[in-house]
């Protein structure tokens, strides 16, 4: 199932949307402000996500993993390499730059609600703009490989599974953040999205 | 009624609770030492659990039924949105970092840092069985007692830091007092036994020698320190050029005949190519080489040195540095690289020198990309090998 450029863009526009949405959320929790870089979208099997995945993020690598169910159903993972999350982390609640230093267990719980703010902001674009309203589950953080992340995306279904990859940057007090999600999800959700695009914006 | 797993599943997986689960989930948070305060879509308390009864003395019949404004006059607007987001369907993470708390709750007996118990709070959405909105669960941890933990680690951490960088200016700035006088030192001493000023006797001259030596050692140590406390400031700077691992080696091996024909040891070399070009700092290099090579001599008595470079890869040379001395207990191993470390024992004067150059050592050849691996046996020498990038990049 490949995606034309039309539907490419106007993932693209959804995801955009939910990431400045969080950027708005964050930047009222943290008083500081919070940009986001428009995202860059890849969409392949999930079986040949490993190349893409691996030109972007390597080492150990931070993630809080949400599983999402209703009108479309799948697994997201926001991924941020370690040091620049334990980076992000003190950014946000000190505002200082200096040193991330290790993930203590405050800044994981930072991270998840950094996580559970940008994963629910995207994840709800489809429901609040598609109408295909999902839930989410409550994020789960792990530290981890590149090589444990692809085994942990969810594969119990015979139905083929597609990977959506949005690479975009946080961008606050002069510094910018790479993250990266993930969004594992069968074929039937994928066309789902794919139909309410041409709906919405054909 | 659901199973605890099925509740265990739906906290997990499926985010959205139903209304027997809410009730349940009370019950649970109290065997689980979590609060748990449930409302309804106009924020209207419909649970409140023992936890919450004693972390607030406030009981759950004199809760239940209120306005959750009137129960918490002082809620906060980001704690109310939170509630109203869950209510509406999206499941809520507040981190005690950036909130704080849900509810104000006065911090636990002993942890008074913050005037209020630190929590760390799930809110999930509570729907009918018919997917009505029925309000939301907010599941609140007291984690007051692990963040006071963590404040005194950071601080004491952050003094650590402070004293460390103390030490690495005092060594800096003694390095460069003592380097002056001791590099005057040995130049008076060479213009003596020149004859500048005047003819010397062969009585006067093994004691200006012996002055000269003992300059030059401390000049040595003195290097060593700066080059640590260089090192440990993070103002070491790498400088690559094209050089030949082969000249390189030679150079060192020619910096440290002296001390080999002092102990008669021998000294062997042994190259994988005539020439063997590299792409590296050369005086951090030639420090590297002059360190391993030196740190050979002290610890051998009998036998020799043999230096043996190679190519395991077309991206890196090896500088192999075996010798015939005292080895290295295993247990010593993991700490010969710590500094101001010898392996007979901490801050030993067993054999004379700072116990730097191996940390030193070390930190240069991480610095250029590289490292070292040592193996050792006790009675039968050593074996230190420098891997360096052919190419090493800034």
């Amino acid at each position: 199932m490949n995606l034309d450029d039309f539907e490419l863009d106007s993932l693209s526009e959804l995801f955009n949307v939910g990431l400045h949405r969080a950027a708005a959320s964050l930047s009222e929790i943290t008083g500081q402000r919070i940009n986001v870089d428009m995202p860059q979208l890849v969409v392949c099997p999930i079986a040949e996500i490993e190349k893409p995945l691996a030109d972007l993020v390597g080492g150990e690598i931070a993630t809080v993993h949400q599983i999402f169910g209703g009108a479309v159903a799948g697994d997201a993972v926001l991924l941020i390499e370690h040091d620049k999350a334990a980076l992000l982390a003190k950014l946000m609640t000190s505002g200082e730059a200096a040193g991330g230093g290790r993930l203590d267990q405050s800044a994981r719980e930072v991270l998840a609600e950094i996580g559970n703010i940008v994963l629910g902001a995207c994840l709800s674009g489809f429901g609040d703009m598609l109408e295909l309203p999902v839930s989410f589950s409550v994020p789960r953080i792990h530290i981890e490989s590149l090589k444990s992340i692809l085994g942990s995306l969810r594969s119990d279904t015979t139905e083929p599974q597609y990977a959506v990859i949005v690479a975009t940057q946080f961008r606050l007090s002069e510094l910018a953040v790479d993250g990266y999600m993930v969004i594992a999800i069968p074929a039937t959700s994928l066309s789902r999205i794919t139909h309410a695009l041409a709906e919405r914006f054909g | 009624m659901p199973s605890p797993n099925d509740l265990a599943d739906a906290v997990e997986r499926g985010a959205r609770l139903s209304e027997d689960q809410m009730v349940m989930l009370q019950t649970l948070g109290d065997v689980l030492d979590v609060g748990v305060l449930c409302v309804d879509p106009r924020l209207v308390v419909t649970g409140w659990n023992d936890w919450l009864e004693r972390a607030t003395g406030k009981r759950a019949s004199a809760v239940v039924g209120r306005p959750l404004t009137d129960v918490e006059p002082q809620l906060r607007p980001a704690s109310r949105s939170a509630l109203e987001q869950a209510v509406r369907g999206t499941t809520v993470v507040m981190s005690h970092r950036l909130h704080g708390y849900l509810i104000a709750i006065p911090s636990p007996a002993g942890l008074e840092r913050f005037a209020n118990m630190q929590q760390s709070v799930r809110i999930l959405p509570v729907f009918s069985d018919d997917g009505e909105e029925r309000g939301a669960a907010a599941l609140i941890q007291d984690v007051t007692e692990r963040v006071t933990r963590e404040e005194e680690l950071r601080m004491a951490m952050e003094a650590a830091q402070i004293a460390n960088k103390v030490k690495s200016d005092f060594l800096a700035s003694m390095s460069h007092e003592l380097r002056t006088p001791i590099g005057a030192m040995s130049a008076y001493a060479d213009l003596l036994t020149d004859g500048i000023f005047g003819e010397i006797t062969e009585s006067q001259r093994d004691p200006l020698e012996r002055i000269k030596s003992v300059g030059n050692h401390l000049l040595g140590i003195v290097e060593q320190i700066l080059a640590f406390a260089r090192i440990e400031a993070g103002r070491e700077t790498v400088r690559p050029t094209d050089i030949d691992a082969v000249e390189i080696t030679n150079e060192a091996m020619i910096a440290v005949e002296p001390l080999i024909a002092k102990k008669h040891l021998a000294l062997s070399s042994e190259f994988a190519a005539p020439s063997m070009p590299m792409r590296t700092d050369a005086i951090k290099l030639r420090q590297i080489l002059i360190n391993l090579l030196g740190n050979a001599v002290k610890f051998t008595q009998t036998g020799g040195i043999a230096i043996r470079v190679s190519m395991p890869s077309d991206e890196t040379v090896a500088f192999e540095i075996k010798d015939t001395g005292l080895g290295i207990a295993p247990h010593d191993l993991s700490r010969i690289f710590e500094p101001f470390t010898q392996a007979s024992g901490s801050l030993s004067r067993s054999h004379e020198g700072t116990g730097l150059g191996l940390s030193v050592s070390r930190e240069l050849t991480r610095l250029l990309g590289g490292d070292i691996v040592v193996s050792s046996e006790v009675g039968v020498g050593s074996v230190f090998t420098a891997i360096l990038p052919r190419l090493t990049l800034v």
